[in-house]
């Protein structure tokens, strides 16, 4: 029995001469909640296809549960529930009646009726035709579908995209009572203090390369760390230029860093010239994203 | 699947009996004025021997011919318009409005998916063809009394329930083209290009002695729209063609289907291969 919910090796994606994902190697451990996160375009949503046989790949492998994504992807999908970025449904059909399709279709034992429960949480009224509902209400849809199954895996594309803070909120319980219950979820965001909040690891993805996959509380610790150095005498403005090494700003007697890299450099520079106190502050999960991607200049967002 | 089935034939409904009642039109006001026009049709006898009505077999003298000619000549065109649009919609359509994501996604074949919209595609053009069928042999059974001709209203239900095959021939084709093409627009332009070249290609070859041969190429050549067949029926050769050439095309929608990558608009060439 594999121990990963998910794993990829070497996982590359090539559109013709475009690029989607190069050479990704991910591991998902079970029973985790996984972020993962990158700008548009940086190769999110084809590494979910790819994982789902929607895409193949071009080179390396993906399994899922310890079932290859594309020689026994029936069988992998049949652990899986997906709520895809984009949702398009059958309109013309009530809620009701496409859960009912959907959940003969998934073909697994959950209780018929589960679905309602999740619909009565989510304070979804599935009496109505889909092309009634507003985008929020498509997006409570597309939640319940993913859950309905009681997957070992949950797949989610920007789980909380279009919902109110309150429903968010309860998406974000569900997600914790799905780990609890030994889900694996694996969700791809853009609200990066929902995925602080909420997951145990996260990856993040530059131009169709996994960049880093780290602890949120080891990302935050180690690669960004944010200083406030107080001098007697100011240092020249090029005095911490070193690699990784961001001076954010100067006032009066004090330089705001960021610091990626190179701290040992930066406090030894920081000394020769008469450093009289150093702050450290804590730096949110997006602040670590944007210096990851450079604010401004983060990638290619193709 | 049934539940797939069910779905595929509920958004269907309404293109179902919409087509089905507006091409009953055509045929019900066609049977409906004959015997006000009947004395009117023999005097184009000598205009019929043009090569060009020969080649079309369209003999308006009789009423034989000029069910022919106006009706069962042309309802397999018409049809074929809904089967292009339903045909490349069911996979190219949906791929490209992003319902098919959810689908794929599930622990279902592709080619199970693909076979239940085939069959879908199936029954709707059957069950349009049924309505037609039954609106033009009622109709038919009304006038049957003004009307010197061996045709009886079950003949002219069975003429035009045997379009059954040329239009599968076509929606299937539709199905393959939304299956290989990145775009639903391609899709319909090609199979648009199939169905218009068919047709005509097979009339126009069959006015040219020199091109006689080629009418086997033109689809339309299997489906014989003359007098003569309303009481003798189709070939049944020509129908069983018909049907091999909605079945090859299914097995390629099937296949390329499963080779390629969904939601993204490319050719299966530029399918990666599985390392």
């Amino acid at each position: 029995m594999t121990e990963y919910a998910i794993e990829t090796q070497g996982l590359t994606v090539y559109y013709g001469r475009h690029r989607g994902i190069i050479d990704v190697d991910l591991r998902v451990g079970k029973g985790e909640i996984f972020g993962f996160l990158g700008p548009n375009g940086a190769g999110k949503t084809t590494t979910e296809r790819v994982l789902l046989d929607i895409i193949r790949p071009t080179a390396g492998s993906a399994s899922m549960l310890g079932l290859d994504c594309q020689k026994e992807g029936v069988q992998a999908r049949a652990k899986v529930g997906y709520l895809p970025g984009e949702l398009s449904f059958y309109d013309n059909m009530k809620a009701s009646q496409f859960f009912q399709m959907y959940h003969s279709l998934q073909g697994d034992g959950t209780e018929a009726t589960y679905w309602q429960s999740l619909a009565d949480r989510l304070d979804l009224d599935t009496s109505r035709k889909i092309r009634e509902y507003s985008r929020g209400n498509k997006q409570k849809v597309g939640i319940v579908l993913a859950f309905m199954n009681k997957p070992a895996l949950l797949i989610l594309d920007e789980p909380t995209s279009g919902l109110d803070p309150l429903v968010q909120q309860t998406v974000m319980d569900m997600i914790r009572e799905a780990r609890n219950d030994g889900t694996t979820v694996f969700f791809s965001s853009h609200n990066l203090p929902e995925v602080q909040a909420v997951c145990d690891r996260v990856g993040i993805i530059r131009e169709g390369s996994l960049v880093a996959t780290e602890r949120i509380e080891d990302l935050m610790k180690q690669q960004l760390k944010r200083l406030r150095l107080s001098f007697s005498s100011m240092p020249p403005a090029a005095a911490f230029g070193q690699e990784g090494v961001t001076e954010i700003e100067r006032d009066g007697q004090t330089v705001l860093l960021e610091v990626r890299d190179n701290l040992n450099a930066v406090l030894e520079t920081a000394v020769s010239y008469h450093i009289t106190n150093i702050e450290t502050e804590s730096v949110s999960l997006e602040e670590v994203f944007l210096a990851y991607y450079g604010k401004g200049n983060g990638g290619n967002h193709a | 699947m049934l539940r797939l089935l069910q779905q595929e034939m509920r958004s269907r409904r309404g293109a179902i009996i919409g087509w089905g009642l507006g091409l009953s039109f055509f045929p019900v006001v066609y049977l409906g004025i004959y015997p006000a026009v009947a004395e009117e049709m023999k005097s184009f006898r000598s205009l019929m021997e043009l090569p060009i009505y020969q080649a079309m077999g369209m003999t308006m003298a009789s009423f034989e011919g000029f069910i022919a000619s106006t009706v069962t000549n042309i309802v397999p065109v018409l049809l074929s318009i809904y089967a292009v649009i339903t045909g490349v919609n069911t996979l190219a359509g949906e791929e490209e409005n992003g319902r098919l994501e959810l689908i794929v996604a599930l622990p279902i074949p592709r080619w199970q998916i693909a076979t239940v919209k085939a069959i879908a595609i199936g029954i709707a053009l059957f069950l349009i063809l049924v309505i037609v069928s039954a609106a033009s042999a009622f109709t038919f059974l009304a006038i049957e009394s003004q009307v010197e001709t061996a045709v009886t209203p079950l003949d002219i239900f069975f003429s035009l329930l045997a379009a059954w095959p040329i239009v599968m021939a076509v929606g299937m084709i539709s199905l393959f083209l939304g299956a290989f093409c990145p775009t639903r627009r391609i899709a319909a332009m090609v199979a648009a290009v199939i169905v218009v070249t068919g047709y005509f290609g097979s009339n126009l070859a069959g006015m040219i002695s020199s091109l006689e041969k080629a009418q086997i190429l033109f689809l339309f050549y299997y489906y014989d729209a003359t007098a003569d067949a309303l009481v003798k029926g189709q070939q049944t050769s020509h129908m069983l063609i018909l049907l091999a050439v909605a079945l090859i095309a299914y097995g390629l929608a099937v296949y390329f289907f499963q080779m390629r990558n969904l939601t993204v608009a490319e050719w299966p060439w530029r399918k990666a291969k599985i390392a």
